[in-house]
């Protein structure tokens, strides 16, 4: 229970344990801690930089749905205007075409009537010259008499 | 029967394996068991740094990796806490005064005569285990870190050491004063202050290493006096003695813990007072 050499021989066992570990133990372990925490501070931030990203993303997406919808809309409504459009285009042209028509056919009527009306009187003309000449038995002048016959037949179908 | 084992027994058992470089100086010897566990335990423990060194990974640690990282941990933050300013030798030293006085420590749990009679088998006369209990170790370990103490005191703050060395406690403010004879009696109580300041000084290398001796030395002797229970009692002394060893020694593990952790802790505060900054 004395110090005596030991005292010397102890300081050079610390001493050089000292410088040993910290070689060995602490300076390889504390490196590692110190890359180890600062890794997951950089995954931490990572994951935090990911997580406003995706929120950033998310707010897009739902911004972009809203304006395609708006856009959809838009075009719908354009579409349906311009159905409106060419139905009121088309009902309208429909009914020119139908009146054309209808016009058309009513001079048509007319002038085929026309035209029987004047073959009929033709033909009636004839048929009275012949009745006549079979009444009155004696042959009659067909040019002197005309101006006649033409009056009895208009007369007569001054109606038809 | 115990009386007896013990008055024969135990002084015989605080005996050194030493070697006498001169036989009338005392302090020309050297304690061979001392220094032989010192050296294999630190060799071990360089061993073991190496070998957990060659497996280190910075992924998820496992194993001693897991268990020297939160010890390495432990001391980090302890000296963190305690420290005003980085210094990249204090972890390391705080590191190694807490592991080796620890393993240092728990070679008391060996049994009392087990060195000794390994020892005698090869013609050595006494064996002491714990270098913890020789107080060279403890007192070379305080005498380390009062010289680190003493060398950052002069390299940070030279002249503020100097000055409280001098001038502390007494004559600062007398200094100061402006009578010519109360500036005299200033001047008169420096050398007072010399030595007080020298005394507290000193006290902190001593208190350190004698805590730490004192500690092991007593723990070392209540396991003698078991053994000597164990061996003298009859059967009721070797029961008593086998519960009373099993409760020391789960108590002595404690202490050790306790007085590696106070000693470290120490180490680090005075070295902290070292390097803070001077107020003025």
């Amino acid at each position: 229970m004395s110090i005596d050499l030991t005292f010397i021989g102890q300081i050079v066992v610390f001493m050089t344990l000292l410088l040993l570990l910290k070689k060995f133990l602490y300076g390889p372990l504390n490196e590692l801690m110190e890359n180890r925490s600062a890794k997951i501070a950089e995954g931490l931030a990572a994951a935090d930089a990911g997580k406003d990203a995706k929120a950033k993303a998310e707010a897009e997406v739902a911004e972009q749905l809203v304006e395609a919808r708006k856009k959809a809309q838009e075009i719908l409504a354009a579409a349906g205007k311009r159905a409106a459009e060419i139905e009121e285009e088309m009902t309208l042209k429909a009914r020119t075409n139908a009146t054309q028509i209808v016009e058309a056919a009513r001079e048509e009527i007319g002038a085929e009537a026309n035209r029987a009306r004047q073959a009929l009187r033709k033909e009636v003309a004839g048929l009275a010259i012949a009745a006549a000449e079979r009444v009155i038995d004696a042959e009659l002048d067909a040019k002197r008499h005309s101006k006649i016959i033409d009056s009895v037949v208009s007369q007569g179908f001054g109606n038809a | 029967m115990a009386q007896e084992g013990q008055s024969e027994g135990i002084p015989e058992h605080l005996q050194y394996w030493s070697y006498k470089f001169d036989d009338s100086n005392p302090f020309m010897q050297i304690h061979l068991d001392t220094m032989f566990t010192t050296i294999l335990v630190a060799t071990l423990l360089v061993l073991f740094s190496k070998w957990l060194g060659g497996r280190l990974t910075d992924g998820a640690p496992t194993g001693a990796q897991n268990f020297m990282e939160s010890v390495v941990g432990f001391v980090d933050d302890t000296v963190r806490d305690n420290f005003p300013v980085h210094n990249p030798i204090i972890a390391p030293l705080a590191l190694t005064v807490f592991v080796f006085i620890f393993l240092l420590n728990c070679l008391d749990i060996l049994p009392a005569f087990l060195s000794g009679e390994i020892a005698g088998l090869f013609g050595i006369e006494h064996y002491r285990q714990v270098p913890t209990n020789d107080l060279n170790t403890p007192v070379a370990m305080a005498i380390c870190v009062f010289l680190m103490v003493l060398y950052y005191e002069f390299k940070l703050k030279p002249m503020h050491f100097c000055k409280e060395l001098l001038l502390q406690p007494f004559a600062s403010l007398l200094l100061e004063a402006k009578n010519p004879v109360v500036k005299m009696l200033g001047v008169a109580l420096i050398p007072l202050n010399l030595i007080l300041k020298l005394v507290e000084e000193l006290a902190k290398p001593l208190s350190l290493s004698f805590r730490l001796f004192g500690n092991m030395f007593a723990g070392e002797v209540i396991f003698l006096l078991i053994s000597f229970l164990l061996l003298g009692g009859g059967v009721v002394g070797m029961t008593a003695g086998f519960f009373v060893g099993i409760g020391w020694s789960i108590f002595h593990m404690f202490i050790g813990l306790l007085q590696a952790f106070i000693f470290m802790i120490l180490t680090v505060v005075y070295l902290s007072i070292a390097h803070q900054p001077v107020e003025h």
